[in-house]
């Protein structure tokens, strides 16, 4: 009985798989991302984002019942001046058409590949993905890098997500009804995302902010007393940071 | 020496990797090498300065370390926290205040040097990429091997090699007096432990809990090996002692008030004399011969 139940979903997906492609815009607010632009934070702080990459994780759809239909892999999306920011696809994969009332998917690496010995993984892990964080064995999760146009001069700035605990949960679906979002024929289709990278800008508990002016607030990564506050202002907005377009 | 399976030492790979470690075009801007922040003559690490400078004239944070016989270190950075130099390399190789490469820019570079290109096909059958880089400069890495010093001709029967002073200081650093052995133990002086010496009541530099983001991590740095120290001044993680007198001083007055401190760390009640014996037995570990090895300066 119990193997005959296993055949079930096997057979569904073998029958009706559709090949989906999750695609990203980047933005800024509303607008798209430009690099080379410049924005300015809530705060009036100028700014400029030079790069962005961030691996994705344990996606899911999610039907109407709440059950998941997870898709297997690990992708690096990867964003950098002179490459686009709008419609990047960054993950191909095969589920069985239908409704589905949303998505879920991790912004980071699973734990179980988290602390492999990065000399010897293959892309997109291993060193040569540039998220090899050597000082903090483990991966970069969400890598966002710019330039502040400060009064003395332009400065570089980085935020760093990563080690287990900084791994970002973000779920794309109603929770509160069964409202479908997506809809995928059996010929496949496409699932667009919105980033909004300036949320890491918004303020925090007590308004706290990320403030280039200050030294230590350049190098938002791993924990100190002057960035452990922020560092979870960044992640708590993240979060919330993905919406589906449209 | 321990070497991973997935990095065989070959001549060939050593080479390489010597050439690549005195290399500054493996940075942005073209002017930071390895070697500048680990200079031969300072036993491999960066002479005099507190923090390095990397690229663009960035400025890091904390000291540089010596790399003599860096091979047997277990735990590699300040924190003690990466496994191995392959993994070690990428940080600085990559971080944006010291050589600041992305890893398709850094293999890029490599490819259109033809005597690298030639070079990498030779030892890696593949093109250049940051991680066969990491790998030949490891290779290197672990022949930086330092085992001269007049404590080491002592140690093999040379009763001449070490000075009275020296040979009293060393009765001190392994007697229960001054307790230096505890933490700075075995053949390279270490333990390669995070620990907290009481350099300050409040850190500015938080250590081991950078990464933990626990309350008795703060202030623990790995115990970082004496040999060639009299090479290696600025002292400590941040460069803020000057002298190798002060730094025994400061075990002598037991650090600073902190709740973390290592229970090693109390006063010693060292005379002026016993400093300076001690002194003298952390001088006589420096190895000149390392520093002059034909084969550890820039090739050509
Ligand atoms: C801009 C200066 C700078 C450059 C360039 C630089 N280093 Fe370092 N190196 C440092 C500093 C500072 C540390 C200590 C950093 C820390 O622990 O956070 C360090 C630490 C190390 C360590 C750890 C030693 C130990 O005992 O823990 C090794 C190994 C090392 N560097 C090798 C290299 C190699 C290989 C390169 C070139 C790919 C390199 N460094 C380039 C400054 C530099
Ligand atoms: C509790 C362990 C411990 C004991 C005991 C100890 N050390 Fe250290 N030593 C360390 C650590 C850890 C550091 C680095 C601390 C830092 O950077 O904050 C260090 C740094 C040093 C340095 C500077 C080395 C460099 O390259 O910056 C010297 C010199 C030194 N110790 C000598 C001694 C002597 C002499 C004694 C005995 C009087 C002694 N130590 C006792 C752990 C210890």
């Amino acid at each position: 009985m119990k193997g005959w139940l296993s055949l079930v979903p096997l057979f569904l997906a073998g029958a009706l798989a559709a090949p989906v492609e999750l695609k990203i815009n980047l933005r800024i607010g509303e607008q798209p991302l430009r690099f080379g632009q410049t924005y300015q934070t809530p705060q009036g702080q100028r700014y400029q984002i030079e790069m962005l990459k961030f691996y994705l994780s344990e996606v899911a759809l999610v039907r109407p019942d709440g059950s998941e239909v997870p898709a297997k892999g690990l992708v690096l999306a990867d964003f950098r001046p002179g490459g686009p920011t709008q419609g990047v696809s960054v993950m191909k994969m095969d589920v069985p058409a239908g409704q589905y009332r949303g998505l879920r998917f991790n912004v980071g690496v699973p734990r179980e590949l988290n602390h492999l010995d990065a000399g010897t993984q293959q892309m997109p892990l291993g060193v040569n993905s540039g998220m090899y964080w050597a000082w903090n064995p483990g991966y970069i999760f969400y890598r966002l890098e710019g330039l502040a146009l400060l009064p003395e001069g332009n400065q570089k700035w980085v935020i760093h997500m990563g080690t287990d605990a900084f791994r970002i949960p973000v779920r794309l679906q109603d929770l509160q009804t069964r409202r479908v979002q997506i809809n995928i024929p059996p010929s496949g289709g496409v699932i667009t995302l919105n980033l909004d990278v300036s949320k890491a800008f918004q303020p925090g508990p007590g308004g706290a902010f990320v403030d280039w002016r200050q030294r230590p607030m350049r190098q938002l990564h791993g924990l100190s007393p002057e960035t452990s506050l922020l560092m979870s202002v960044v992640y708590y907005h993240m979060q919330s940071a993905f919406s589906l377009a449209q | 020496m321990p070497v991973p399976d997935d990095n065989p030492q070959t001549p060939a790979k050593v080479a390489l990797g010597r050439q690549l470690f005195f290399d500054p075009r493996l940075s942005r801007d073209g002017k930071v090498a390895c070697a500048s922040c680990h200079q031969p003559r300072f036993a491999f690490s960066d002479g005099g300065k507190p923090v390095s400078t990397g690229i663009y004239g960035r400025k890091g944070q904390r000291n540089a370390p010596s790399l003599t016989n860096v091979a047997f270190r277990r735990h590699l950075f300040w924190e003690g926290r990466s496994p191995r130099l392959e993994l070690q390399a990428v940080g600085p190789l990559t971080a944006h205040d010291e050589m600041g490469m992305e890893p398709d820019e850094l293999s890029e570079r490599l490819k259109a040097i033809p005597e690298y290109a030639k070079a990498f096909q030779e030892v890696f059958g593949e093109a250049p990429s940051l991680r066969s880089v990491t790998y030949a400069i490891a290779a290197f890495e672990r022949t930086l091997l330092s085992y001269n010093s007049p404590f080491d001709r002592y140690q093999a029967g040379d009763d001449k090699a070490m000075s009275e002073a020296a040979l009293r200081g060393m009765e001190l650093f392994f007697s229960e007096k001054g307790d230096c052995f505890h933490c700075h133990v075995g053949p390279d002086f270490t333990d390669d432990e995070p620990r907290n010496t009481a350099l300050y009541t409040v850190y500015k530099d938080i250590g081991l809990a950078r990464a933990t983001g626990k309350d008795e991590d703060v202030g623990k740095f790995k115990t970082p090996t004496l040999r060639n120290v009299a090479l290696t001044a600025p002292y400590m993680h941040d460069g803020s002692i000057q002298t190798l007198r002060e730094a025994v001083q400061h075990y002598n007055q037991g650090g600073q008030p902190n709740l973390n401190a290592d229970a090693l760390i109390r006063p010693l009640g060292l005379t002026d004399a016993e400093v300076d014996d001690l002194v003298a037995f952390l001088q006589s570990l420096t190895d000149e011969s390392f520093t002059t090895n034909p084969a550890f300066l820039p090739p050509r």
